[in-house]
């Protein structure tokens, strides 16, 4: 029973981690560091599930640790870092509507909001642990938290990143509120990466002009033009 | 069996358009795709007993009932047309340059992997599959904007990505909720629909009022509902005209398809009562916002575009009434506002086939001449226009008229706020319409602008450099008859009930228990 | 006042005034190794100190009483203020000493009239770094209360000796609550001390420098009251994060071997930290003023989040 105690202990220290991740994702102005600070989020949430494993025992959950080291903490922050080197945009400066220091207050003020909403309407009698609970709130504040970011960023590419933790967050609040079948879990990281694919070869076309564009698209082998070559 | 052909058919497909080296080859498999989907699922509607049981479909996920057949039926159709209508019209974009040849293939794969992921989106019977299918379309539909490679289309596709993706993420967060609602009641989790259907009764409203809320969010975002409406016009003027037809009357319906469903679980606790005032909030605020966008509007696809945001929200108040004749008017205006959006979103593929107006939405048309140059394209936007307004004996007029009756049970001033709206919205067609259309060509009309230009108002003058006598565009028939077809389908549509259709609707409505 | 108490000030105070200048250039010591230089010695500060406090004071013909009072002032905030900071030994509180409010009232006796000195001399330097620090200061002090009400709140308590103590005696290293205190304090401590992303304690260059503008007309004896004051400040704060988040070692009873074991261990936790703070000034660039508000954010992000998992949990 201690091994419990000491489980929750950690799954509530990396809880922490998480939400400063998310802090930082709000805040930071350097793109590179974006990304880092998104793939240790993402692998504190594989050690989360880890650790949900190693109490549970339901084997769902060392999937989608698994799964979620895999994609992304391996090669969705590879391929935005290689995108990034390309385009060779190191930081990300102006803001929509929300600079960082107000994306902050609001975001606290929302975590309290989605407190006191879902403790109405989750089932949380006394008997049922805090820890899924918390699980559930810190969930959806991180997605809103990203909805932010993808809102107030300019940069397409700060955009997903945006987007990328707030699925983070959605799957946190799969971890917490129930399980999931892994077939779903798995599809949502398929489409995730295909989004992610498509949305920075994209962007690399925004932040450029546009024969550069195709320059590029040829240079990644993805707009093939073989009525031309031959 | 009967997905498993889908698939292969559509795996077929993409592999003849990876070995194709011509347009019209590719465009020929693209038709051959949309023609057997449409004979597989006629062939469902007239001999499987529905709804479609599991064994046919090869899978426990999947199943396809009146509802579903329904929707599936009208992309499929549509799909052909566009199919057919996209032979010519990609034809003049790579002749004007607009579209690399390189990039045909990517179009006509992209356009053949859409269909196939709208239909099994909607033969899911397992919510979350829905949901990553419904997924996947938006992000294929925005390969299919960026196909033309342009700096806006760019533009167009990533904000449609990131808006309708940001939303849907909401929209699986009450999905994850629904999963626990029946983890909780059920014992075992599901997320499959036919379950949740009969057990639907013993939820507890308040989390049903959570999942309603998410599930809003994100497919009201993509299908176009106020506030996250916005990407919504910019994808719809800037992709290829074939593509804003699907855009517009197939994956818009995704969106309202879900909300649909889930309004039908909500339905059938307590819940609805609480749900109801907010839908028709969001669907009068969407219809206001489209109608006061049309009255300025001088582009034809933008007002096209933000009349499909309208028909939205009438859906969505049919919706909120959720009496069984409102829902019946709303299944009906589903197809009907499908039909009649195809029709006018290619006929105004024409139209900027004529006068190469820019794709960038922001400048106005200039449309001269129009029944001298396009008459088929013309008289399909007068039509396709007055059908959509709600003129009678349009398809599109029974559903609002008897939207509107059931709403006069509900609530009187919403009433008159949604008349006051249809009006503005039918008055910003009707003035854009008479405005562009008589406009002759003469010297002086276009000179007048240069004049004030160099008066020095700093904006540039809008017409100039534009020839004075355009060229006539031949339209090749292609073009033509997927139009002719559908304004044929619509004024079938509006004057001639035949029983089938008429009961058919009626099981949809009460397969959702309405 | 017990015999006990006499003891820890003592022992607390001489404790403090010896390791301040060893912390102050420790950091530059660390600072040097990231850039590749060897740096100065770890014990340079104490004999800078002992250089200035035999040098004759120099005060400017335009400067009044304050320029004269100001370096005593700021060594008394300093010293009182070391006293509510236990470093190596925790006692039994007596009256208001090691009360939080206090402490920063404190701190904000020595800033402040380290900011009329600034202004006194009617140098344009001074000017300069007073007001940027009265703004700096206007903006940090709501991030300050709330990082400082939160550890209130967490442990009940306004004193400083009783939250040491109950940090001693806890057996569970790391709570999720201490992590964001800690990184809270963590931003307050280089705010407060004027460090790299604020301000740059190496530079006399005129546009960026707060801290070094405001003491540029002091001199001789003066001058090394006000480094070793601003030394003690520093000292305070890293023990006072120091016992929050490592308190292991930290005694709360009486004898000699024990606070000197204490002492050993303080001396090598504040080691540890101050090798993090010198690595966090190397890896940072300065932030432009109007952006620091950003900075002060995320401290009161996390000190409010800390309050919200206290109440709620």
């Amino acid at each position: 029973m201690t091994d419990m105690a000491s489980i929750e202990g950690i799954i509530k220290i990396l809880f922490v981690v998480v939400i400063i991740a998310a802090a930082y994702i709000i805040s930071t102005r350097n793109i590179l560091s974006l990304v880092s600070v998104y793939s240790l989020q993402s692998l504190t949430l594989a050690a989360i599930a880890l650790a949900l494993w190693i109490a549970d025992g339901k084997i769902v959950l060392l999937e989608i640790a698994i799964v979620t080291i895999a994609s992304k903490v391996l090669i969705i922050p590879y391929f935005i870092a290689t995108i990034q080197e390309r385009i060779r945009i190191k930081r990300d400066i102006e803001f929509h509507y929300l600079n960082p220091t107000t994306s902050l207050l609001v975001s606290m003020v929302m975590m309290l909001v989605i407190y006191f909403a879902l403790s109405r309407i989750l089932p949380t009698a006394p008997g049922t642990p805090s820890l899924l609970f918390f699980g559930a709130v810190i969930g959806i504040s991180l997605m809103l938290m990203g909805m932010m970011v993808t809102f107030s960023r300019k940069r397409a590419i700060t955009k997903v990143m945006g987007y990328l933790s707030m699925e983070n967050g959605v799957l946190f609040f799969g971890m917490f509120v129930t399980e999931l079948p892994l077939i779903i879990e798995f599809l949502i990281i398929i489409d995730l990466i295909i989004l992610v694919l498509l949305t920075t070869i994209l962007a690399v076309g925004i932040d450029s002009t546009l024969e550069e564009y195709h320059n590029r698209l040829h240079r990644f082998h993805l707009w093939e033009d073989k009525e031309d070559a031959s | 069996m009967i997905l498993t052909a889908f698939v292969v058919a559509t795996l077929v497909a993409i592999g003849l358009v990876a070995i194709c080296h011509t347009n019209r080859q590719m465009n020929a498999v693209a038709i051959a795709h949309g023609i057997f989907f449409v004979a597989v699922a006629v062939a469902m509607l007239a001999t499987v007993s529905l709804p479609v049981n599991t064994v046919l479909l090869g899978s426990q996920y999947f199943s396809i009932d009146h509802f579903g057949l329904f929707e599936i039926l009208i992309a499929v159709v549509i799909f052909m047309l566009g199919a057919i209508y996209a032979g010519g019209y990609v034809e003049s974009l790579i002749a004007t340059g607009e579209l690399e040849k390189g990039s045909l293939k990517l179009f006509s794969g992209a356009w053949c992997l859409l269909l196939l992921l709208i239909v099994l989106a909607f033969s899911a019977d397992n919510l979350a599959l829905f949901w990553i299918f419904a997924e996947l379309t938006t992000i294929l539909s925005a390969m299919l904007i960026a196909v033309l490679s342009a700096k806006e289309n760019i533009d167009a596709a990533i904000k449609y990505i990131l808006i309708a993706s940001t939303a849907m993420l909401f929209s699986f967060i009450g999905f994850i909720f629904l999963f626990e609602v029946s983890r909780t009641t059920l014992g075992t989790g599901s997320l499959n629909w036919t379950e949740l259907m009969q057990h639907a009764g013993s939820f507890p409203p308040a989390m049903m009022i959570a999942v309603f809320a998410f599930v809003f969010i994100g497919f009201g975002a993509k299908s176009g509902i106020f506030p996250f409406h916005t990407w919504l016009p910019e994808a719809h003027v800037k992709a290829p005209s074939a593509v804003s037809a699907v855009l517009s009357s197939v994956l818009l319906n995704i969106g309202i398809y879900a909300i649909i469903r889930t309004a039908a679980l909500v339905h059938q606790t307590s819940a609805m009562t609480i749900v109801s005032p907010f839908i028709l909030l969001f669907a009068i605020l969407t219809s206001g916002i489209a109608a006061f966008s049309m009255l300025p509007q001088r582009n034809l696809k933008k007002l096209i575009a933000f009349s499909s945001i309208e028909n939205m929200g009438i859906t969505l108040i049919g919706l909120a009434i959720a009496t069984p004749v409102a829902v019946f008017w709303v299944i009906f205006h589903v197809m009907a506002h499908a039909f009649t959006k195809a029709s006018l979103f290619l006929s105004a593929g024409i139209l900027h086939r004529q006068y190469h107006s820019k794709f960038s939405g922001e400048a106005p048309d200039d449309i001269r001449d129009v029944f001298r140059l396009q008459p088929l394209a013309a008289w399909g936007i007068v039509i396709g226009g007055l059908a959509i307004i709600g003129m009678p004996p349009s398809p599109v007029f029974f559903s609002k008229i008897f939207i509107l009756l059931q709403l006069v049970g509900y609530s009187l001033g919403a009433l008159l706020i949604v008349l006051v709206l249809i009006f503005i919205a039918a008055g910003a067609f009707g003035y854009f319409v008479i405005t562009s259309f008589m406009q002759r060509e003469s010297p002086e009309s276009s000179e007048a602008p240069e004049a004030s230009g160099q008066t020095g108002s700093g904006v540039p003058p809008l017409s100039s450099g534009s020839p004075l006598d355009f060229e006539q565009y031949e339209t090749p028939l292609g073009m033509k008859i997927p139009i002719i077809a559908l304004i044929a389908i619509v004024i079938v549509l509006g004057i001639w009930f035949p029983s089938g259709e008429t009961a058919f609707i009626s099981r949809i409505v009460a397969d959702l228990r309405f | 006042m017990s015999l006990d108490f006499v003891v820890y000030m003592m022992v607390n105070t001489l404790l403090v005034i010896a390791a301040a200048p060893f912390f102050v250039s420790f950091i530059k010591k660390v600072k040097a190794w990231t850039q590749g230089r060897r740096g100065p010695s770890v014990f340079q500060t104490y004999a800078n100190l002992a250089k200035l406090l035999k040098k004759e004071v120099i005060y400017s013909p335009h400067s009044s009483r304050i320029m004269r009072v100001t370096p005593y002032v700021n060594i008394a905030a300093a010293l009182v203020a070391s006293l509510f900071v236990p470093l190596a030994f925790v006692p039994e509180p007596v009256g208001g000493i090691g009360n939080i409010i206090l402490f920063l009232y404190l701190l904000a006796l020595g800033k402040f009239f380290m900011a009329l000195s600034g202004l006194d001399a009617g140098s344009s330097f001074g000017g300069m770094g007073s007001s940027r620090e009265m703004s700096i200061s206007a903006v940090i002090e709501p991030t300050t209360i709330i990082v400082f009400a939160a550890l209130a709140f967490v442990f009940k308590t306004l004193n400083i000796f009783t939250i040491f103590s109950v940090t001693a005696g806890s057996s569970t290293p790391v709570t999720p609550t201490l992590i964001l205190l800690g990184i809270s304090l963590f931003i307050i401590l280089i705010v407060e001390t004027s460090r790299i992303p604020v301000d740059n304690p190496e530079t006399h260059l005129e546009l960026t420098m707060i801290h070094e503008g405001m003491i540029l007309e002091q001199s001789g004896r003066n001058l090394a009251l006000m480094e070793l004051s601003s030394g003690i400040k520093l000292t305070l704060l890293i023990a006072l994060l120091i016992n929050l988040v490592l308190p292991f070692g930290l005694g709360t009873t009486l004898t000699v071997a024990g606070i000197a074991i204490a002492a050993v261990l303080f001396l090598l936790k504040g080691v540890l930290l101050g090798g993090i703070i010198g690595l966090f000034e190397s890896s940072m660039s300065k932030m432009r003023f109007f952006r620091l508000p950003s900075l002060f954010a995320m401290a009161f992000f996390f000190s409010t989040l800390t309050i919200i998992i206290e109440v709620f949990t």
